[in-house]
């Protein structure tokens, strides 16, 4: 019933995202769409460590690829990640959003218009607000909405941020996370 | 505040309708984005921003400067740079003459590193430069060519990647001083190209979405990055053929780090990684 999952983080996200793709099978059914922020100067090699254990492939995408189930796309370093109404991905060097790019909103936003009801939005650790908006508005147009518990986050702010805004389906550890996820299939 | 499809295609034909740009062929979702700030950095609903657009000329050609994404880097994807400087520029080293078109230039970050390493490779004098872009006011700051320096402090990290260092030798490095190509004035925060780079290219206005070479040359190298990502699928392939009918067979373009070419036009070009040689 759902058709994609898209999951935003930021500082101390990176070991929960780890975590959740290594869990995801092979021919898991549905997209996943990562909009994270990671240090500016560390452009290269972030989705090759995302991909070591990770069943499902990792890629950073070409603007105008086509989203497939089963595969993570990951906003690729100093760019917007859109989703189009017709499920291809769009990228965008526009100036960032709350000093992100990528930003977590954006991404949130569109994906949230591309896919309506059929979507899982997940906010993760992080350090800063971006995300909070983006989940809201996956809220508003009928998507199922989850937040990283902020007793286990590195960082609370990101998950205070949305918890704050919206009223949101879900709050889990990263364990319920990945069982959520895998009961998708 | 949340446009429909319908209010930017109104917004589009009423462009179309009024002047000579069209932007029907960019991609939607940016499109959008940028209208949106649009109207919230000029306070305006869309009916007030397309009444005063059919009536006053001067402040169309500010919208459609606002409309454009402008942001750019020197040495931006080092990795590219050094593409050019080790596999594609040294194959036009015995050519009498180098052109090179950067379309889509905006601000003329990269047609200054283009210079300089063109320069450090004793290409300089052959080169001739030209440079386009649809937005004027990025034109003028290109022409300047002057940067904020705190905010672009990775500027020369990306220089010391392309010019100083050789990522194929380590021991190898080349201690070429900034003040070479340069100026930093820490007081006016600012990072200032020197006088004899700014007196080689040639800057035009130009709108690729006329599909047509306003410079009357044919090019070995065209570098179109991160333009087409604004660009709806048919308009790309008619700015892909405009720079395959323009490149001199062995040509290269070279695209953004997450540009892709697709299509039938793919087939008359080589492609290794970001740079398309022409067949």
């Amino acid at each position: 019933m759902y058709k994609a999952v898209v999951i935003g983080g930021s500082a101390g996200s990176f070991q929960v995202i780890t975590r959740i793709l290594n869990s995801l099978p092979k021919n898991y059914p549905l997209p996943v769409l990562l909009s994270l922020h990671r240090l500016k100067h560390v452009r290269s090699g972030f989705v090759e460590a995302l991909s070591i254990k990770s069943a499902i492939e990792v890629t950073e995408p070409f603007d105008k690829d086509t989203i497939k189930p089963g595969k993570a796309y990951l906003a690729p370093s100093n760019y917007h990640m859109y989703i189009e109404l017709n499920k291809k991905i769009a990228l965008s060097t526009e100036e960032p959003v709350n000093h992100s790019r990528p930003s977590i909103d954006l991404t949130f936003e569109t994906a949230a218009q591309a896919y309506r009801d059929k979507l899982v939005g997940i906010i993760l650790s992080g350090a800063n607000r971006d995300g909070a908006f983006g989940l809201k508005k996956v809220k508003q147009l009928g998507g199922l909405t989850i937040v990283q518990d902020p007793n286990e986050c590195q960082v609370k702010t990101m998950t205070e941020a949305s918890l704050k805004l919206t009223q949101v389906d879900h709050i889990f550890t990263t364990q319920q996370i990945i069982n959520f996820l895998l009961s998708l299939k | 505040m949340v446009l429909t499809d319908q209010e930017v295609n109104y917004f589009v034909s009423t462009i179309k309708g009024a002047s000579l740009y069209d932007f029907s062929e960019y991609s939607e979702k940016s499109l959008k984005r940028r209208l949106q700030k649009i109207l919230l950095d000029n306070n305006m609903d869309l009916l007030a921003l397309i009444n005063k657009i059919k009536t006053n000329k001067i402040f169309l050609e500010q919208i459609v400067r606002d409309i454009t994404v402008n942001t750019t880097e020197l040495f931006r994807d080092p990795l590219i740079w050094q593409t050019l400087k080790y596999r594609i520029l040294p194959k036009f080293s015995e050519n009498k003459n180098i052109n090179i078109w950067h379309a889509g230039c905006s601000t003329g970050q990269e047609v200054y590193s283009m210079m300089i390493l063109l320069n450090e490779l004793n290409l300089l004098d052959k080169a001739k430069i030209f440079a386009s872009d649809l937005n004027t006011e990025a034109l003028d700051a290109a022409k300047k060519g002057v940067y904020k320096y705190r905010f672009n402090i990775g500027y020369l990290d990306n220089f010391d990647k392309v010019i100083k260092e050789n990522p194929f030798n380590y021991d190898e490095y080349n201690d070429v001083s900034y003040e070479k190509y340069f100026k930093i004035d820490k007081i006016s925060d600012s990072i200032i190209m020197n006088d004899f780079l700014k007196k080689i290219p040639i800057f035009r206005q130009h709108d690729l979405v006329k599909g047509e070479n306003l410079f009357f040359a044919k090019f070995d190298l065209i570098l179109c990055r991160n333009v087409i990502i604004y660009f709806k699928y048919s308009l790309q392939n008619k700015v892909f053929k405009l720079f395959y009918d323009h490149l001199y067979t062995n040509g290269y373009l070279v695209l953004g780090m997450h540009e892709t070419m697709l299509g039938e036009i793919a087939s008359r070009f080589d492609k290794k990684g970001q740079a398309y040689r022409k067949k």
